[in-house]
Order: structure tokens, then sequence, then C-alpha cells
């Protein structure tokens, strides 16, 4: 590897110039660490720890070696064994062992640390920001707008580079509307602003925009990729899955500018919140956005616990841009986090009630107004007789059918079997055993169950297969919940269902069960309002109704225990962990519950190092295309460097303390900086030093994202619905891109306006996902996607130009442009500013009419082509070839850009 | 062309991005991810490393491989092992008697419950060609090239679900996420014929696989490293078509067009991206000319068409193996074939080890048989790999799906061993590595993992499975993950 050594050289002298090279003492973090993890840690690590000795933390760096001797004495690199064995010339002895042996400079940089006393810098990102002083600067003295301006010039007068000027107003409007509502502004909402030479003209859209609904609905498109927000469960079946009322969730919880401390407890642990409402146990589908499997004879535990670790590491990654998921199997290679550390953070997330069903439970079951009257008249009924606790488990239970027990729980089968891995069906003598069920006041079992026959029984047995009978009822030919009154005992029994039905053949299962519950009765049986509610009661727990997958705890009988996974293997399990956060982090509150609703608020404490700084990470990333740390996923060592540290810990703390955690005066801060205003022209100068554009001396200019493509295309066009929230819809696709196996659901094209709705409201089927989003790098919604990487391919040039739903937005865009201008060039031109707010250049002028021109002809001659094209009769050649030209201008790199 | 210019301009771009990007790669600020070392292990960077702005430029591998393209051929379902190719007259002894607890304790089976019954082979096989091979009746046209191949008769996996499994097989990992082994091989490669997709997939049986397009997906990596679903009805590539009413000659005119305004755009921007979609946009109109070409198989000859059963116009198995060795020649370099209905259990004539497996082995017998002897015949099969196998084998005993007896015989899922084999691309020839117990349950020796062979597959094509890695949430992830071991006794 020739190449090799230059890059690291290089690498190292950028990173020195990033970092500010002085020449004082040793950085343990700019210098040290970089050459610990490329050529140490990979054998003496968190993985493995080679000769006993590990370069992870300072007491383990400090410690005897399995030879007994000290790899590293503070002040003394002479003796120090690390600085003899890099220094030695025999391959076999030296280090690294058997790779390169280390450079000068980076043998100079070790030994001089050591004797500096080997001091162990914290990686900045595991530190609290601290309080910066926003820089002063010598120049450009009238070119800041605002605080992050100073950073920004800081650093380019550093350089001895300038800023660009600022972009032209018809730039900075489209810039503007597409990075805060993801729309482009039409010709009155353009002008308006073109015209309006009052200082304060800019902000005046802005506050506009930060007040527009769609600037949730843009905003939607980020968070629903890293809450990997879907329309189906993935896996196998990817069957649908009702959870859209999440996704507007989150586009009303960003119009609202809930502040993201309350966005992130709600969405954790808004289950845990005292009296939730329907909304805040609907933000809690956040984690239930994982996959669920429906595949034939899959086994339940192994997907839940997928799910489980699916949210574990998405959290660790959309809130602390850190990297846990490499702790699921070792202590982390690089970064301060061991392996158990990860089955403690598990522990937080390991007592949902979620256990990869078919049927998605627990769900918010979401009742019409009549309906919603009678749980209310039987909660405040429960209240008054029988106190507020039990009305609050009567009212979980209409809400959710929880606590319950599905079939998966049950084992010691006799003629009988789990369907499908999801049933329990029982031939009649045969039986099946239910574990350790708390029947403590429980007078009551509710049973969903269907069955094809009359004539079937059930009896309940405690302890043994022959024990004394708590319980027995009769099984209906029917599907749905079923009441039986069953024997309260004290304290856990193992229970055993014995089924029958003599009229049948031997063969099919007297019934398939579904779920089953063991409950408290309502309260003051023996009087007639008890038969009025327990009627309400069933009438209303076998309601039809949507239901959207959310969070619930389990109960104290369901409590699980959470055990480390040796190796990461859910199926060998270590010792026995509680909930705990990661030592290297700020310390879990003192006043907090150990549960998901301490774990939020511990995420959102002032105290957290990560929290903040992900968010106005993330944010600048959206507005400016990279990130003041590249990696948005991962703060950690092996993470890119921030580029301006000191801004992203100004703006972290400002978002805390000044803005209250709002989304919009975050993002209002950011689109009001010179910096965000600049023209993007790259110079001949910035494309050498600064081709990446990471000291933004000049303004973003980026692709659109999938969503943005096409909602500009419905939105110039004229086509674009207005109309929010809801189902998924089906716009145009081509045919046969479904085919599934096992699932009888297709992709059925929406009718009217829907099929023109904006993306964010699109179907998002994960196995087979919206082809022309695809192919513009939309995330498949599988897991967590941070950042999406931008990608420039010959098939997104395909979807822009022939998708047909494309087309219909060319032709009706040629449709108000004729209704424009009268001569095809006014057409064109006004099209172009349409699009662009800008005045067509005369040269693209000519290109374009040229188009138009050529187009003519070829319509002229042929007739039916038009036809075809614009699929009216009555219309003329000119739309025909008008269309070709806005088919083309849809096409325009500049069109496809922010810029 | 006016391009021609540009082209070189974006050359000189690429190679200046290149230098930056990869000085500030010990930063990890990559927009591509990159080739750091990977968990414990130092790994190293490929040669040269994908661009940003043509990401699909042919680059070499980490050492000469010997195959220069690959054919993976799925059979979606996974097809019984013990009707094909693992023979195991013992077997037939044991027909109808109770399998042994000492066989089921401590197993978890996706359909078997209780004492299922052992069921013998539901074909007569025979040796076939030098090497002696068993081969099934079932497959008559394969038996007379057996000597062609190497078989791996001890693959293990520990996936028994489809989605799972298929998702292991192609992607090294059960979940879903991570790119599949075209999409590794794609980068790493790079593509030889800019005119067509660098991986391409055919599938076939009416369904896409279990795992929907994930088994082809690219994953963490940049979405230009996906397979291309190639179709046999409608657009053969999604989108290809130009819109009705727009001639060939006026997209011509517009794509020139647009390149026109865009080049004006770069004279004042001067952003190297704007150079890229123009490069682009020519490349989407010379595949929107050469897709259509390739899948095109009414111009081959009649002996053609005779040797691999084709019918034109159909989505089978036969078009598809024909189609694959068109896209080979013409450079492209994986292409994936899935063919959907080889779920055994019983349930149904049509998924039965007795009916339904003698359908699909007429389904595919011939044309794969043919695939080889064309790629031979055109000099092709030494470098070009060749792939067969399922997501899993199936159990040596009856299925009895909750207890109950099956209409028709069948076989659970069974993940401790199935065959797969290889060929072409630098495999040996007539060989068998692995062998099972009596029964069919257990590998005794050659036991290889789905690791093992996609390591292998790397191999042939040049890669060291522990070297290719992309660094993507914080760790380098390669299509292995953390273990995997080349098959050196099928290498040639």
């Amino acid at each position: 590897m020739r190449n090799y050594s230059t890059i690291f050289f290089l690498g190292t002298t950028l990173f020195l110039w990033l970092t500010g090279c002085k020449d004082e003492k040793i950085d343990f973090s700019a210098q040290v660490k970089p050459i610990l993890n490329k050529r140490c840690i990979s054998c003496h690590g968190g993985v493995k720890r080679n000769a006993d000795f590990s370069l992870l933390f300072r007491h383990e760096a400090l410690d005897t070696t399995e030879s007994g001797k000290l790899a590293i004495i503070p002040g003394d690199p002479n003796h120090s064994e690390m600085i003899r064995r890099v220094n030695l010339k025999d391959p076999e002895e030296r280090m690294p062992y058997k790779e390169e042996p280390l450079s000068n400079e980076e043998i100079r940089i070790l030994t001089q640390w050591i004797k500096e006393g080997a001091e162990w810098g914290d990686h900045w990102a595991y530190q609290k920001p601290q309080p910066v002083v926003v820089p002063t600067t010598e120049l450009n003295h009238d070119w800041p707008q605002n605080e992050i301006d100073y950073f920004i010039l800081k650093k380019l007068e550093e350089e001895g580079l300038g800023p660009s000027k600022a972009a032209e107003k018809s730039t900075q409007i489209r810039r503007v509307y597409m990075d805060v509502i993801g729309l482009p502004p039409t010709p009155q909402q353009a002008l308006s602003f073109l015209n309006d030479n009052r200082p304060q003209a800019y902000e005046k859209v802005v506050d506009e925009l930060l007040n527009s609904e769609h600037f949730g609905e843009k905003w939607a498109s980020w968070w629903l990729d890293m809450a990997r927000y879907s329309d189906t469960k993935g896996y196998e079946k990817d069957e649908g899955r009702t959870i859209w009322r999440y996704r507007d969730w989150v586009i009303k919880a960003f119009n609202n500018d809930m502040p993201f401390d309350q966005f992130t407890i709600e969405q954790l642990a808004g289950d845990l919140l005292p009296n939730p409402t329907d909304d805040q146990m609907i933000a809690t589908a956040f984690h239930r956005n994982t996959m669920n499997n429906d595949e034939g004879g899959t086994d339940d535990e192994e997907f839940r616990v997928a799910a489980l670790i699916d949210r574990v590491n998405t959290t660790y990654e959309v809130w602390q841009s850190t990297t846990l998921g490499c702790v699921q199997c070792h202590t982390h290679p690089y970064d301060p986090f061991v392996h158990e550390e990860y089955y403690k953070s598990m522990a937080f997330f390991n007592n949902t009630r979620d256990e990869d069903v078919p049927g998605e439970h627990p769900t918010l079951r979401m009742y019409k107004e009549p309906d919603q009257k009678k749980l209310d008249a039987i909660r405040s009924w429960v209240a008054e007789t029988a106190g507020p606790e039990r009305a609050t488990e009567v009212n979980t239970f209409l809400k959710t059918l929880e606590p319950k027990h599905h079939p998966h729980d049950f084992d010691q089968f006799n003629k009988g079997a789990l369907i499908d891995n999801k049933w329990l069906g029982i031939q009649s003598g045969g039986s099946a055993r239910i574990k350790q069920i708390n029947l403590e006041k429980k007078s009551v079992l509710l049973m969903e169950y269907w069955s094809s026959f009359e004539g079937g029984s059930f009896e309940i047995r405690i302890d043994k297969l022959d024990g004394e009978i708590i319980g027995r009822g009769k099984l209906l030919k029917t599907n749905k919940i079923v009441m039986y009154p069953i024997e309260p005992r004290p304290g856990k029994h193992d229970l055993y269902f014995i089924f029958r039905n003599p009229t049948i053949s031997p063969d099919p299962a007297v019934c398939n069960v579904e779920w089953l519950a063991f409950l408290e009765d309502l309260p003051e049986k023996n009087t007639p309002e008890y038969g009025l509610f327990k009627k309400a009661f069933l009438d209303l727990i076998n309601t039809k109704v949507e239901n959207t997958p959310i969070m619930i705890e389990n109960t104290k009988d369901q409590f699980r225990i959470t055990n480390v996974f040796e190796r990461g293997n859910w199926m060998v399990k270590g010792e026995r962990v509680d909930p705990e956060v990661p030592e290297s982090l700020n310390p879990f509150p003192a006043d907090q519950p150990r549960n998901r609703l301490g774990f939020a608020n511990w995420l959102v404490s002032p105290e957290n190092p990560l929290t903040a700084r992900a968010v106005v990470n993330r944010v600048w990333e959206q507005l400016f295309g990279v990130g003041i740390v590249e990696t948005l996923e991962d703060f950690g060592t092996q993470g890119a460097s921030p580029t301006h540290q000191d801004l992203l810990d100004w703006l972290a703390l400002h978002f805390m303390d000044e803005y209250k955690w709002s989304m919009k005066r975050l993002v209002k801060e950011i689109v009001m900086s010179a910096t965000y205003r600049q023209d993007s022209r790259i110079s001949d100068e910035l494309k050498e030093r600064d081709p990446t554009n990471r000291l933004l001396a000049r303004g973003p200019r980026i692709r659109l994202t999938a969503e943005q493509v096409r909602d500009q295309a419905l939105a110039v066009s004229g086509l674009l619905s207005k109309k929010m929230y809801g189902k998924g819809v089906m716009p145009y696709q081509p045919a046969g891109v479904w085919n599934s196996v096992y699932s009888g659901e297709y992709w059925k094209e929406s009718e009217g306006e829907d099929k023109y709705r904006r993306s964010v409201y699109t179907y998002i089927k994960r196995t087979s996902l919206y082809p022309a989003m695809m192919m513009f790098d939309a995330s498949t919604r599988e897991v967590c996607v941070s950042r999406r990487i931008r990608t420039n391919t010959p098939l997104q040039a395909l979807v822009t130009l022939n998708d047909s739903s494309l087309v219909v937005a060319a032709k009706n865009f040629a449709t108000l442009m004729m209704k424009k201008g009268q001569s095809p060039r006014d057409q064109i031109s006004e099209g172009y500013k349409m699009l662009l707010i800008r005045d067509l250049p005369p040269k693209k002028l000519e290109v374009l009419y040229k188009l138009y021109q050529t187009a003519l002809q070829d319509f002229n001659e042929d007739e039916d082509a038009v036809f075809k094209l614009t699929a009216e009769k009555t219309k003329t050649a000119q739309l025909a070839a008008l269309t070709v030209v806005a088919n083309a201008m849809l096409n325009l790199d500049e069109v496809l850009t922010k810029e | 062309m006016i391009f021609d210019d540009i082209r070189l301009e974006a050359l000189k771009n690429i190679s200046r991005r290149h230098f930056l990007r990869e000085s500030a790669a010990g930063l990890g600020a990559v927009a591509l991810g990159s080739f750091l070392s990977s968990c414990g292990n130092g790994g190293e960077a490929v040669a040269t490393l994908p661009g940003v702005i043509d990401p699909t430029l042919p680059r070499p591998p980490h050492f000469p491989g010997r195959a220069k393209r690959v054919i993976y051929l799925h059979m979606a379902g996974a097809p019984s092992q013990l009707e094909l190719f693992d023979f195991k007259p013992e077997l037939k002894k044991l027909d109808n008697q109770l399998c042994p607890t000492s066989l089921l304790e401590g197993k978890r089976f996706a359909f078997i419950r209780g004492v299922p019954r052992m069921l013998g082979p539901q074909a007569n096989f025979k040796q076939h060609g030098e090497s002696g091979a068993l081969v099934s009746e079932n497959l008559p046209h394969f038996a007379k090239i057996a000597d062609e191949v190497s078989f791996l008769k001890g693959v293990y996996t520990d996936q028994f679900n489809h989605a799972p499994a298929q998702l292991f097989v192609h992607s090294g990992s059960p979940r879903l996420g991570r790119p599949s082994i075209g999409s590794w091989i794609t980068y790493g490669l790079g593509t030889e014929n800019q005119n067509l997709p660098g991986f391409v997939v055919l599938t076939s049986g009416g369904k896409t696989p279990d795992a929907g397009k994930s088994v082809w997906g690219s994953g963490f990596l940049p979405s230009v490293y996906q397979g291309v679903q190639c179709r046999s009805e409608g657009e053969p590539v999604l989108f290809l078509n130009d819109p009705d009413g727009i001639k060939r000659d006026l997209k011509k005119k517009t794509i020139d067009a647009i390149n026109e305004i865009n080049k004006q755009h770069f004279d004042e921007f001067n952003d190297p991206e704007t150079l890229t979609r123009i490069a682009q946009y020519e490349m989407a109109f010379r595949m929107q000319v050469s897709v259509p070409e390739v899948m095109n198989i009414n111009t081959e000859p009649e002996y053609i068409h005779q040797l691999y059963g084709t019918t034109p116009g159909k989505a089978s198995f036969a078009n598809n193996c024909l189609l694959a060795r068109k896209l080979v020649e013409q450079g492209v370099r994986f292409v994936q074939l899935f063919d959907w209905g080889w779920d055994g259990h019983g349930t149904s004539a049509n998924e039965s080890v007795d009916y339904g497996i003698k359908n699909k082995c007429q389904q595919i017998d011939r044309p794969m048989t043919a695939l080889l002897l064309d790629l031979k015949q055109r000099g092709l099969l030494d470098e070009t790999l060749v792939v067969w196998g399922g997501e899993f084998g199936r159990t040596p005993m009856l299925e009895n799906r909750e207890g109950k007896t099956m209409p028709f015989k069948g076989r659970d899922h069974h993940v401790e061993a199935f065959t797969m084999w290889m060929a072409g691309g630098g495999i040996k020839k007539g060989t068998t590595w692995g062998e099972t117990d009596e029964i069919g349950y257990y590998p005794i020796n050659g036991k290889v993992s789905l690791h093992d062979v996609q390591a292998t597959i790397l191999n042939q094509v040049g890669f060291d499975h522990e070297k290719l890695t992309y660094q993507f949430q914080g760790r380098p992830f390669r299509l292995t993950d953390v273990s995997g071991k080349v098959i050196r006794e099928i290498i040639a």
C-alpha cells in the first residue's frame, strides 16, 4: 500500500490544521489517541487484550502487563516497555507486531506524551460542552449577521480566506424555502420577497416559513429516517402496519414546535407519564417502528430481542451519536464503553409488552366518539366504586387489551401445538400448560379465540394436569373475546388448559387461541350496574377499532430479567444486569425512576454531553449538507472531528439554555446567518483548498432529496395536494413492482388528489420501497439511518426523464407556462422563473427554444404522438413541444439542486 | 462530442477530490465510508478507492482474481439436497420409522412438532462422469456435466426461516440492512460496461424472494451499488422506456439540451457535481439503448434456444439463464437469479418432495446445464464463477406440521447440512467437498458456513474478505461479519 502512508501523512497534516497545531504540550485526543486507534488498539483494546495490555482506559494502560513489565510509566519513557518495543528493529519483537513500524514522528509523539505524564485526555464528545466566548474577528466586520458567523469567519481568517458575498435574492428565497418547508416558493411568494427591499424582508419570509404547516412535513422526513418509520412490518411477509398516526404526531410536534426535550421524553416514554394522553401514547410508536416477523415458524422471542437491540442501538445513535452497537458483542474497540454497559442500557428497554406477535400488541385502540363515551362512563364508575388505581387498570385494558398473554407462553403440548408458531391449537382431549400465572384476585379470564365448530369446551386445572379445576367454559363457533369466571388463588400457579369437543374428528384443533388475560372482575358484583357495565366492557373490547402499535410497560408479574448476552448471542445468557447508563457519560439523575422515563430524562439532562450537540449537528447537516461533525452517527474517536467545535458547543448550549430546546428557533438562527445566505459559486481557489466546503467560505450547493425532487415537480406544476395527514398514499408506480410472497397486499393507485400528496405521505413498504424515491437515496427504513449518502446515477436521470408521474407534472407545468406567456420564448422564460425565481439567461433560453422548435416540428408531423404525450385530443402540438421543454427543465442540474 | 473535454475536466476533479477527500480520511471525514481496519483486524485499503464522482469505474481488486464476474443461481424456498445431490441409502431403510429423539433435542424447527418419522429419498441416484458424482434422476441433463462442478455437501446455516436465511446467504447477516454480495463486489470492482448496470437481478417462479428486494439491496453502501432488477415483462429496467409520444431522436435532443445548459451552468458555478450529472445523463441515454438490446433474446440462434429450452417473452428460469450469459458477456459484474417455488413442505403437490420438486427440477435442469456449456463454449466459464444453492436444506424427517400428517411428502427446513455447487472461475472440476452422516443430518467432514462460501466467492474475484470493508455506524463492516474462511479444497 504505497499510497497509504502518504494518505496518513496528509491526514495528520490536515488534522493538525483542524485542531490548531501549536508547539505545546502533546494533546492526547488530537495526537496520541489517533495513533493508538490506528496502530495499537486492535490488539490491545476492547476486543483483544494481547499480553494483558489494553490502551482503552488509562488505568488499564498503566497496569502491569502479562510479562510483569509496565508498558507505560508516566514521566519515564526510557523505562516504558511500549517505547522500547516500538523502537526495536527485529520484526518479531517490534510493535506493532508484524506490521509497518511506527513513523519517527509517531514515536516522538508517544515518547513526549509519556514524558509529560501520559495524561489521558478525555474525548471531547464525552465532556459536557463548556460555555464558549463568541470569537472576535479582524476583517469583514460588516459581514456577520449573528454569532454563528463569527465562528465561521474566525476560522476562515485563520486560513487566509474570506466569506462569499450573499447569494442573489432569488437564490436565497428558493434555498430557504426548500430547506425550511421542502417546497419552492410560489411565484407570488417569490415576487413579494423580491420586491421587498426592507432589511427585515428575509426574516419575514423565515418567520412565515416557520409558521407554515409544511414545516412539519419537511422535518418529519428527516426524523422518520431515524425513527425507521414504515407502513409495513418488514421481513418475509412485510405486511401492512397501521402506524401512520405516529408519522402525523411527528409532523404536528414539529409544527407546534414541541421542545426537543419533551419530544424526546414523549417518544421514549410517553406511556410512563402521569395520565398519558392518546397523543403521548402514540408518540411511543417511535420504538414500535422496529420490524415484526410474521413468517411461519419464527421464534417470537428471537425477533422480540432483535427489536429490543434495534431500540438500544437506535436510541444511542439518534440521541447520543454513539455507536453502542459495537458493545453488543464485546467491549467497544475504541470508545470507553464496556460490554456489560450495553445490557445495562438494554435493561431500560427490556420490559415493554411487545413480543413480536402478528397482531403487533400492544396497540392503542382508537374508539369512535360514542364508544369513547361508554369507556369514560365505565372508568368513572370504577373510580367511584373501586378507586382510581382500578380505574386506571380498567382504562388501560380497554385502550390496549393489556396485560395479556400470548400463545407462545404455553408449553407441554399434548395433542396440539402452536399453529404456525402463532396460535394455540389443541385437539380434543389435548392440553397445554402456561406457567406461573398470578391468580391473586383474578376472577376473570378473557380469551380471544376462533373456532369453526360448535360443541367445544375447555377447563383449567391448577398446578398439575390432573389438578383441581379453577375454571371452565364453552367454546362457540365464533371469533371474538369471551369472558369466563375463574377462582382466584393466592400466589403464582402453573395452569393446564384442557380442550374438548366430542363432536369433531380427532384431527382439527378445538379452537385457535389468539391471546388470553387474567383479570380482576369489575367491582360491585351483584348490582344491576355491574351487569350493564360488564356488557359495555365486553362490547367495547370486541369492537373493531383502528390500532396503533405503542409501548406499554410490563406489569410486575411479567417483569423480565435482563442478562448479558455472551458475545452478543441472545441464546447464551450471562450475568444479570440492572438498568444503568454508561459510566463515561453523565450519571443517572438521582431523582429519576430506573425505567424508560428516567432514561429519557437522563438524555435531555443539561448534564448530558451529547444530546444537544447531536441534534444541532443533525439540523446543521440538513441545512448545509454536511454536519459540523461529518459523521452524524458517531461522535466517538473513530468518527470525524468537528470542524468548528466551538460553534457546535455554542449552538448546543444555546439550544438548551436560550432556545429552551425550540427546533424552530434553532433553524431560524442558522438560516438567518450570513454563512447560510452566501453565494454557492465555487471559486477556483476554494475548489482547490476546500473542495467539500467544510470551512463554509461559500453557501451550500446540494442535490435535492428524494422527497424534494418529487414535491418540487408537483408544486411547480400545480398538482400538489395540500391535504395533510392520514394513511399512506399510493401514487403512480410502474406495474409489477410488488410481488411479495404470501401477502395478498398490492399497490392500489390512489385516486384524486391522493396521487399528488407530499412525498412524506407516500406508503413505505420496507422490502419494496417506492422506486422513484429509492433511486434518489431515500431510506428503506429497515434500520435507523442518520444520513443519506447522496449519489448521482444514470438511474436517477431515467426517473426524472421518464417516470410517468413526472411526465404528467411536465405536461401540467407546460400548461401553466402557456397561460403565462404569449410567444414560446416568453412561455419558456416564465417557466424557468417559476422554477428558479431568477431570469432565464439568453444563452440558456436559446438552447431550450431550439429544443422547442425541434419538438414542435416532430409533433406537427405526428398527431398521434401529441395525443400519446398529452393524453388529450384537443391539445395542440405546441403543448406537446412545451411539455418536452418542461421535462428538460425539470431535469436541469440547477433545478435538481438547492444552490 | 462536446462532452469529451468535460469528461477530462471531470477526471481531473475526481483525482483532485480523491486526494483531498482521502487526506481527510484520517479524520473519518469520508463521503463514501472508508476501508479502515476492522474489529480486531488490521485492514488495508483496496488499490483504488471508489470515487464520489464515478463510483462505478472499474478498479483492480486486492489480488488478481480467477473470476471476473459471478452468476449466482438461488433456488428460493430451499431445494431438498436429499432429492438432488446428497444420496442416503441408509435413510431409505429408515423410511417411516420414528425419528430418534437424540436428533430432536435442543433443536428448533420451523414446523416439525413432536416426534416425526424419517423420510427416505424420493428419487433414484446414479454416479456420473469421471468424478462419479451422485446426481439424482431429477436432474438428467445436469448429471452429464457433473464433472464441471465442485459440490459442497456440508454447508450449514443458523437461520431456519426463509427471509432471514436468504438475507444471510446474500448479505452475511440475517437482519435487513446489510449490503448483498453483488453490492460488495461492484463496490470493490466497479463495472466493466458503463452502459449497463454492474449488478443485475433476474427473478422467475412468479414471485420475488421471501426477503424481498433486500437480498439485492446495497444496505449501508451507496445506493449506486444496489442490484438493478431487469424484467422480462414490462420495461426491462424501471423507467427505461421513453414516455409515450417521445421518439428516440427527440429524447437524444432533450438530453443534449439538458447537458448543454448544465455545461453553461457549470461554467458559472464550477461545481464538479454538475459535470457528473452531465456524464450520468449521457450514460442514461446509452443504457436506454443497451439494456433492451441485451435483454432481447429473440436474436439468439435457434440452437441456443434449444440448448436452454427458452421461450422468448416469458419470465422463466430458462430465459434468465440465457440472459445471465448475455449479461456477463457484456461485462456485467454480478448476475443474480432467483427462482421461486422450492419450499417442499408437503402442504400441496407443488410444494412437495415427491411431486413438485420434479417439476421444479425440470424447469432448471436444462437451462442451468446449458448455461455452463454455453459459457464454456464461449471461453467464458474460466473467468465466470457460477454458484448454485438455496438458503438452507431440508430435514431427513417427514414434515408433520403441528403434529399432523401432511397431504404430500415434504421435508421441513434444515439448517445443519445442505448442498451447494460452484463451477468455473478458478473452481476445481469434478470435486466433492464435505460429507454428511448416513442420514444426511449433520456434516461429518468438510463442514462449511455460508460465511466460508462468501469468503470463497470474494476470493475468486480477488478480494480478501477480511479486508473488503466499509465504515458504517462507527465500525468497519464486511460481508463475512467476523468469520469466514476461504474453502481452499475446491479451488483449482
